[in-house]
């Protein structure tokens, strides 16, 4: 059999933290200078003192730094505000399902502390090291998004600082509740441009018992999507589907109890046909590593996120590949056909040929009602094309929404241009 | 303009828009029909109420209302119990029962496209031949409507497992306060995404109560019909053996899709009314009901029946099968209607509290009503901690306002307990005054900040979750104040 891992970077081993623009790591403790007009870092440990870090002059929030390139790059902010000195489990309520954090502790750290009472948040973004404030901001989701739902359905409470200075929360500490509006919605996927979240409760499930993954080789689109809508229409439950281009490769996963999961995994094999295998645990685990790998990419490499309808649209994939020739690039994606994204990493080619991929396929997307963003890009690029394409419905919404907490533009100012 | 010229201005213009497809019901007899939802003690008369004929004709009557400055409310079946479709004094209701269609339902992807008068069952009915289903079961799920539900973000039995309508709904074209017409949560309503960029404008519009907006057509997420689905029936000798059940059932590692529990007098009541074989001696029942794929459920449902046995369950019974279970929910559903045997009006309370301090609630829950010297009955959903206490009483008594006030109370007993005041019901006008109660000044500042995005001119359903002078008098005593060593992170609030 042939290892399961597809090569994620040529050579290299993934990691998170990597751009250029990633790399200085902020002091830690409140840098001097404060009240000069240079920039500064602040690494605050409690509410109070983060709320004085944001009340004036722009600020850009980070937390690990894994994703300070994600959608336009901020225009100089003056004061970079660091989460990761608020990295604390407030709270851990074994037997009410939830735990309450501060907004700067890293996933993985907060899932090893669920994991020592069975416990985890089913949720597996490729930047396992990012913040959890970080990822809510940043509306990122991982495969498991289609079993488990996204951060915005595992948040149940929130504490925000706005630019005023105001503490706000929202939410609470059960895992059902209508009372207000949910103003940790309104943070997911705001990449620090409406407030900083401080504290999240979120709602954690037991752990399966085992994970199993099923994949298929030679893959082509017609019958990614053939055998996706195909598990999706089972009773099998799977919590992941991706499909990755060119590896032409359908994993597939299944949590659950030990016997319950491989009888789904049993019953998936029967309903898939191909050249099949199931994957034992190291082989499993390399994949999915290699999957998160691909996400993340390298420095100079330029990533695309498509989000568009559930499916795999054999027209985006093609017109990708024959653009990704045009322009003399490589282009690498994976798709969740259950739940409709595409990620795409381009490497090789100048900046100029990774705009031109950038500016055509995100036409092609667009004509089939989806949105593109970028998530990193070459060196360059910013000048040839927006990292942002057509804007969804609302846009005019959410420009009142941001006048109305940050009416002078002061947090990640240029982070959703051209859009505001 | 006065208000009476101003409604005949809006009349003018929605007809000159709409033709005469509009159906207007302008008649003080036909108006009062909407002067109240389920929360029957509110009751205001609309000055106008327009039912379009088609979704097109809703924004031109939004238009009007801006342009007359008259405030409008949207409305499905009228089966919220919080008063989120209570009209404003002389406002438009727009009732939304025409819009009733299932645009499409698209098997492979799971999705259905509906306008908003669709009912909640409706959905799952057009899905039920292609082995798909829509979640979220409120209990009114037969005739409550999807419009309604995406306002007040409804749950129902199964969120436990399956989560609240925000969860199941992909995208919403919504005719915006400023007139607009915006799809939230993609540009496309045929062509919904589960994670479109942005700020997440249709999480905030799903559970707004209706203050952001008309819905015009919906995007849900289907589901697969679960393989096998069990469920159970188990009576205990007192209310804390039920709830330590509970405990151990979560403890265990078991996320069921539902976990009901009944009271002794709920118990009664839905015997009474349903005849649903449910055990009338005994002081608590739970409905558990497992459901998945195969092997799974009936591993899991046997370890369920070993805890119940282990904490003292007095009986099991389980349901042979789908017609047994469909008899259990009916009588678990028909709760409330079936209070009426047990008293002439009652009041629903919908808060929630952790799940381990339901004992406390309960508890807690009992003095009051002993206090109060009113009859409380609880059926609720356990496995989450949303309780429903219906607080029994005789308004031919003039027990009333004792009743107002003791429904007030256990709701703010749940924001003490580390809850809150509402789990699936809204907030409307029925809570609002109690909002300080669970949030400070500065929460609800910020909420109030995002409604303005919506609706600069606050005609959309004014009056609702944010408590007002008119409502709720003077600042309330008791309002919640951030401690100082809250604001540094020493202690906490929740």
């Amino acid at each position: 059999m042939v290892g399961p891992s597809f090569d994620p970077t040529p050579g290299d081993a993934p990691s998170g933290t990597t751009s250029a623009a990633d790399g200085a790591e902020s002091a830690s403790g409140s840098s001097g200078q404060s009240g000069s007009p240079g920039p500064r870092s602040i690494t605050p440990t409690t509410v109070k003192d983060l709320r004085d870090a944001v009340t004036t002059g722009t600020v850009l929030i980070r937390g690990t730094g894994t994703a300070t390139t994600w959608g336009a790059p901020v225009r100089d902010p003056r004061t970079t505000v660091s989460l990761t000195g608020m990295d604390r489990v407030l709270d851990h309520r074994p037997a009410d399902m939830t735990v309450y954090v501060q907004g700067g502790i890293r996933l993985d750290v907060l899932q090893a502390e669920l994991a020592t009472r069975g416990q985890w948040l089913p949720y597996d973004p490729a930047r396992s090291e990012a913040t959890i404030g970080g990822l809510l901001a940043t509306g990122d989701a991982g495969p498991r998004r289609l079993g488990y739902g996204s951060l915005r359905e595992l948040v149940i409470g929130a504490t925000m600082v706005f630019p005023d200075g105001a503490i706000a929360k929202s939410g609470g500490h059960v895992i059902k509740n209508v009372a207000g509006y949910d103003l940790a919605k309104l943070c997911h996927g705001s990449l620090g441009t409406l407030g900083v979240v401080a504290e999240l409760v979120l709602r954690v499930h037991p752990l399966p018992q085992t994970s199993r993954t099923v994949m298929v080789r030679d893959v082509n689109t017609e019958a990614a999507q053939r055998l996706a809508w195909a598990l999706t229409r089972s009773a099998t439950e799977p919590t992941a589907i991706e499909w990755c281009e060119p590896e032409q490769v359908l994993a597939v996963r299944f949590d659950g109890t030990s016997d319950g999961a491989a009888a789904r995994a049993a019953a998936a094999r029967t309903l898939l046909s191909g050249s099949l295998a199931e994957l034992d645990h190291d082989e499993s685990e390399s994949f999915w590593f290699s999957h998160a790998a691909r996400v993340i990419a390298e420095p100079g490499d330029t990533v695309l996120r498509a989000a568009t309808r559930p499916g795999v649209d054999p027209g985006l994939v093609r017109a990708l590949a024959a653009w990704a020739e045009h322009s003399g690039v490589k282009a690498m994606l994976t798709c969740s056909p259950a739940t409709g994204g595409y990620t795409v990493r381009v490497t090789g080619g100048d900046a100029k040929a990774h705009a031109e991929l950038v500016k055509n396929w995100r036409a092609s997307v667009e004509a089939v009602g989806g949105f593109v963003m970028l998530r990193r890009r070459r060196p360059g690029v910013d000048a040839m094309v927006e990292s942002w394409g057509r804007a969804p419905g609302g846009v005019e919404v959410m420009r009142r929404v941001k006048g109305n907490f940050d009416p002078e533009n002061r947090f990640a100012p240029g982070r959703f241009a051209p859009w505001f | 303009m006065d208000r009476d010229s101003a409604l005949t201005a809006v009349l003018t213009d929605a007809t000159a828009a709409c033709g005469p497809t509009l159906r207007v019901l302008s008649g003080a007899a036909e108006r009062r029909a909407y002067d109240t939802d389920a929360l029957t003690a509110h009751r205001v008369q609309p000055g106008l109420v327009l039912l379009p004929a088609s979704r097109e004709q809703v924004a031109p009557i939004v238009r009007a209302c801006l342009r007359h400055g008259v405030p409008y409310v949207a409305r499905g079946a009228g089966t919220g119990l919080s008063g989120g479709a209570l009209p404003a004094e002389s406002g438009v209701v727009i009732a939304l029962a025409r819009l009733n269609r299932i645009l499409e339902v698209d098997p492979d992807r799971r999705i259905a496209i509906v306008e908003p008068g669709v009912t909640n069952a409706a959905i799952s009915a057009a899905a039920a031949e292609h082995d798909l289903y829509y979640a979220p079961d409120p209990s009114s799920q037969i005739v409550c409507t999807i419009g309604g539900n995406v306002a007040e973000n409804s749950g129902g039995a199964h969120c436990l497992k399956y989560g609240f309508t925000s969860h199941h709904v992909l995208a919403v074209e919504t005719v915006l306060p400023d007139g607009s017409v915006a799809v939230l949560g993609s540009d496309d309503i045929e062509a919904p995404c589960y994670d479109a960029p942005g700020y997440d404008l249709r999480g905030v519009f799903v559970g707004a109560e209706g203050t952001c907006g008309v819905a015009t057509r919906i995007a849900v997420r289907l589901l697969r019909t679960p393989e096998v689905v069990r469920t159970l029936v188990a009576d205990f000798p007192d209310v804390a053996a039920a709830c330590d059940t509970v405990s151990a059932v979560i403890a265990a590692g078991i996320v069921p899709a539902a976990i009901e529990m009944m009271d002794n007098l709920a118990i009664r009541a839905c015997e009474d009314a349903v005849h649903a074989g449910y055990d009338r001696q005994a002081a608590a029942s739970l409905i558990i009901e497992l459901d998945g794929p195969g092997q799974e459920c009936a591993e899991l449902f046997e370890q369920v029946s070993g805890l119940c046995s282990a904490h003292g369950c007095t009986r099991l019974r389980i349901a042979a099968d789908a017609a047994e279970r469909a008899a259990i929910w009916a009588g678990r559903k028909a709760a409330f209607a079936a209070m009426g045997r047990l008293s002439p009006e009652f009041l629903l309370q919908d808060g929630v509290v952790p799940r381990t301090r339901l004992t406390e609630a309960l508890g807690g829950i009992a003095r009051l009503s002993a206090a109060a010297g009113l009859r409380v009955a609880n059926v609720f959903h356990a496995g989450d901690g949303n309780l429903h206490p219906l607080v029994l009483y005789r308004a031919a008594d003039g027990e009333q306002p004792a009743a107002e006030r003791l429904a007030a109370d256990i709701a703010e007993l749940c924001v003490a307990l580390g809850g809150s005041l509402s789990g699936e019901h809204g907030i409307g006008v029925d809570k609002a005054c109690s909002m300080p109660k669970m949030f400070s000044a500065a929460d609800l500042t910020a909420m109030d900040r995002l409604r303005a995005a919506f609706d600069p001119s606050g005609l959309c359903n004014p009056g609702k979750v944010f408590p007002t002078p008119a409502l709720c008098g003077e600042a309330r005593a008791g309002a919640y104040q951030p401690h100082p060593l809250e604001e540094t992170g020493k202690i906490q609030r929740w």
